[in-house]
């Protein structure tokens, strides 16, 4: 009987308590305990997508600087190239014009 | 006779060359010294300057290369054949220019790297037209009926052209369009800075389509000497 009873205590206790903590109001105690309380609210506590213009900032300053770099360096490839094949044709001429010109001289 | 012509053009060369040089130059300055940083998108607007002279430097090759396939179909001359893959080829540098300057812009503006807007699609296709007829003419020594064909295709590319113009007008899209007709779009100091730089971009796709039709022409020569070579 003294077991039942204790048990029944026990469980109105952990049943109770809680329940009695819960309801509790908060103490608005301080300008310090609530600056606490707005530091704890601005901390992140999830993370949530953005779409959109604003998903993040890009420096302009880079974005032109890369894009006048694209702009001289393709332009200087470019010229690297055509030099490469004027310098391949000219070889190929001189090259082709003796062959032609061997038999002639003989 | 001939080496008088060449000593001429030579001159002319180097003269053009150095009055891009010059206006280059003076067109950087007026960028970033005279013309103000726009108001909404700041610095990154500058990129505007060079973005639509390629645009029109890519109007100017491609257009060349459709003139010189045109009048290689109809006459069979070789040096037209030249100019057309040498303003193919300038044409291309120019597209791959505004296609990579336009994203980094927009990524400021709009928010994304690319969007399908009729203008930026418009474009890509004639990138890839005129991509077509450069890998067609880059497999080995091109004959008769591969330059023929590649004419073609400047041909169909150049159909591209005032679409890639009006497509702003005539369909709705994102692009801006400050340079119209109107007036307004533009501050007096931004218009100097991008009429400069729309007079140094002719002279470099006057320059650059001059050198690549010249090195295409003396390998048409190296193809004729081999064809002497081999059949006699």
């Amino acid at each position: 009987m003294r077991a039942l009873i204790a048990a029944l205590v026990l469980g109105c206790t952990m049943l109770i308590t809680p329940l009695a903590l819960a309801d509790a109001p908060p103490e608005p105690d301080t300008a310090a305990s609530e600056t606490e309380k707005d530091a704890a609210e601005e901390r992140a506590t999830q993370f949530v997508g953005v779409e959109g213009p604003e998903a993040e900032s890009i420096s302009g300053g880079a974005l032109l600087l890369v894009a006048y770099a694209v702009v001289w360096v393709l332009l200087f490839l470019f010229l690297m190239r055509v030099r490469g094949l004027q310098r391949q044709t000219a070889e190929e001429l001189e090259r082709l014009s003796a062959e032609i010109q061997a038999p002639k001289d003989r | 006779m001939k080496s008088t012509r060449q000593s001429g053009s030579s001159t002319v060369w180097s003269l053009l060359l150095f009055a891009t040089l010059a206006l280059f130059a003076a067109t950087l300055y007026a960028i970033f010294v005279v013309a103000p940083v726009e108001q909404q998108m700041g610095i990154v607007q500058k990129i505007f300057y060079f973005h639509v002279p390629s645009a029109y430097a890519m109007y100017i090759g491609f257009g060349v290369s459709a003139l010189g396939s045109a009048v290689y179909l109809l006459k069979r001359d070789p040096k037209w054949d030249a100019l057309g893959v040498a303003g193919a080829e300038v044409g291309a540098l120019f597209c791959l220019i505004v296609l990579l300057t336009g994203p980094l812009w927009a990524r400021k503006a709009w928010g994304v790297w690319w969007t399908w807007d009729p203008r930026l699609t418009t474009t890509l296709l004639a990138g890839m037209i005129f991509a077509a007829y450069l890998s067609l003419r880059s497999m080995g020594n091109a004959g008769e009926v591969e330059k023929r064909f590649a004419a073609g295709l400047a041909l169909f590319g150049l159909v591209d052209l005032p679409l890639i113009h009006y497509s702003v007008q005539r369909w709705r899209g994102v692009h801006p369009t400050v340079i119209t007709g109107k007036g307004g779009g533009l501050e007096s100091e931004m218009y100097w800075a991008l009429g400069l730089s729309f007079v140094a971009f002719t002279g470099l796709a006057a320059l650059l389509i001059w050198a690549r039709a010249s090195v295409e022409r003396q390998r048409e020569e190296a193809t004729r000497l081999r064809f002497e070579l081999m059949h006699r």
